[in-house]
């Protein structure tokens, strides 16, 4: 049919045509390149960030001790998981297939607690639950953006990486919520006599925002949002180790 | 015939498929499947489809009177796929739980002595705005619920229950929100003239969007012709959703004489999902009179916000 079509027209016109359609495949494939070295490079940046994180967590807990953890790890730690804010962005704009819904909450928690617990209230830096933290986030990290970036970069998706990726959340996924949980607690005394970042009425628009009330609700949004969380993971577990078994 | 009922993973759903006659509809057939699940899955709860042909990224729906043998493609199985859509209500149901919470969350915060619980002080001065302000609010619920027993036709007879809940999170939750600002004891009114001009645009549009709703509903009248039809009259004759545009106007209003960043943001995100539902319909109807063929074309009109959408 479209080579009838094509005949019909004078000749000039249907090399145009098909001119432009090859030109069109091949902007569609240099954009899949770029979106390829844009995401192997995101991912590996991202895990130089974290393997900083770990490697200074434990030199440090070896070293000095666990009130010095957040000092050591402080820069990489903000670089790292701020720059998974990107992340949301990729799911929204197609990128990865991984939904807003999912990586939403995730990355939202996390960012909460680096900036507004741990850089806002420095009196919850020296806690303990700082090195379970910072080491919860970082192996889950590790292991997830290099199984990415092996992806992205070279194509292969090591059958241990994957096994471990859909694997360690089972520990590292309740030790890293209940950090988060512990330390947003011992920020909320703080958080209260601080009267930081606080708006009161009156005023003309009618607005208040208590950060202690936030911290509640967000504290209080770890109920349904913990097994919320643990069950999509397990359930992506029960889709990639299904999948790999049937291409096995 | 026989016709094969499978889930979407392609598993038989009921042992042997269903024998039907020639003349069976989807009706029928949605009925003896409520029969041979042992009652559990009534005719509400059931979606029906064909099975995706290559190419094909939506499923086609079947339902209604249509008879199943112009449903099937000629010389294909007779395989359809049941997806269990959960429990269901009555979309009367759906509305009055959603409104009747704004009607009584709203009034607690400005009879009860709520405030002392969050440590601010339990005397208050009540400005006349906030007085006018709970009436408006109430009128607006109780017509929201009045319209829905008296004079909502409704497209679909039901709607899934966790609709009810995520619904009700958040109308339930945003009273709470814009009520607890609007009687805080610290609240600051607008000018008098301000306060006048945000009601007086309110109750117009009130008034307006009722009679939108009294429009849309003879257009689905049982003597009509049924199926989607092209509003006209009033606003209609303008804008493919008047019954939306009025609605968010009249928030509009409220907010103009209230003031609060609360009601506002309430405003944007129900006319964000507004303008999503009014495109869908504008975009409906605009493909069904489309023009050719002897079909009405369908007029040129603003979609829900004039002058912008």
């Amino acid at each position: 049919m479209v080579c009838q079509e094509d005949n019909f027209y004078p000749q000039s016109e249907g090399l145009c045509c098909r001119v432009e359609r090859t030109n069109e495949s091949r902007i569609m494939a240099g954009l899949a390149i770029l979106k390829r070295i844009y995401l192997a490079v995101y991912n590996w940046v991202v895990f130089a960030g974290w393997l900083q994180v770990l490697y200074w967590a434990v030199q440090t807990l070896r070293t000095s001790g666990y009130e010095a953890v957040y000092a050591a790890v402080e820069r990489p730690l903000q670089f790292a998981q701020t720059a998974a804010i990107l992340e949301i962005f990729h799911g929204m704009f197609g990128l990865v297939r991984s939904p807003v819904s999912a990586t939403l909450p995730q990355i939202g928690s996390r960012i909460y607690v680096t900036w507004a617990i741990l850089w806002s209230f420095p009196e919850t830096r020296t806690s303990p639950i700082v090195s379970s933290l910072v080491l919860s986030w970082s192996i889950t990290e590790l292991i997830r953006y290099s199984f990415f970036g092996m992806r992205e970069a070279f194509g292969i998706t090591p059958s241990f990486l994957q096994w471990l990726r859909y694997s360690t959340f089972y520990i590292l996924y309740p030790t890293g919520i209940s950090s988060e949980v512990g330390l947003i607690l011992t920020a909320l005394p703080y958080v209260k006599v601080s009267e930081k970042y606080c708006l009161r009425m009156p005023n003309r628009l009618n607005i208040a925002f208590d950060n202690y009330f936030a911290t509640l609700f967000t504290l209080a949004s770890y109920i349904p949002g913990s097994p919320y969380m643990y069950t999509y993971m397990i359930g992506q577990r029960a889709k990639a180790l299904a999948k790999a078994k049937k291409s096995a | 015939m026989l016709v094969t009922v499978t889930s979407r993973s392609g598993k038989e759903v009921v042992k042997g498929g269903i024998q039907l006659s020639e003349n069976a509809t989807v009706k029928d057939l949605k009925a003896s499947i409520h029969k041979r699940t042992a009652g559990k899955l009534y005719p509400e709860r059931q979606r029906l489809s064909l099975p995706l042909v290559s190419g094909q990224t939506r499923p086609t729906v079947l339902d209604g009177d249509k008879r199943l043998c112009d449903v099937f493609p000629e010389g294909s199985d007779h395989i359809v796929i049941l997806k269990d859509l959960g429990p269901q209500v009555k979309y009367s149901t759906l509305f009055f739980f959603e409104y009747v919470g704004p009607l009584f969350i709203y009034p607690m915060f400005y009879f009860l002595p709520l405030y002392k619980f969050v440590g601010l002080p339990e005397k208050r001065v009540i400005h006349p705005v906030q007085t006018y302000a709970t009436i408006y609010w109430c009128f607006h619920y109780f017509k929201r619920i009045m319209e829905t027993f008296f004079v909502h036709k409704f497209s679909h007879a039901t709607s899934p229950l966790s609709f009810v809940f995520r619904n009700c999170c958040y109308y339930w939750s945003f009273a709470v929100f814009i009520a607890y600002f609007v009687n805080h004891p610290y609240y600051t009114p607008v000018g008098e003239t301000q306060m006048y001009i945000g009601f007086g645009l309110g109750i117009i549009c009130q008034l307006a969007n009722f009679y939108c709703h009294i429009i849309l509903k003879n257009l689905r009248d049982p003597k009509g012709q049924g199926g989607y039809q092209i509003p006209r009259g009033f606003l209609f004759n303008y804008i493919t959703c008047a019954n939306y545009t009025t609605e968010i106007y009249q928030w509009l209003g409220f907010n103009i004489a209230t003031q609060t960043v609360a009601g506002y943001s309430f405003l944007v995100v129900a006319a964000y999902i507004m303008s999503d539902w009014a495109l869908g319909k504008h975009r409906r109807l605009k493909k069904l009179y489309d023009g050719k063929e002897g079909r009405v074309k369908y007029p040129n009109r603003f979609v829900i916000l004039p002058p912008f959408l």
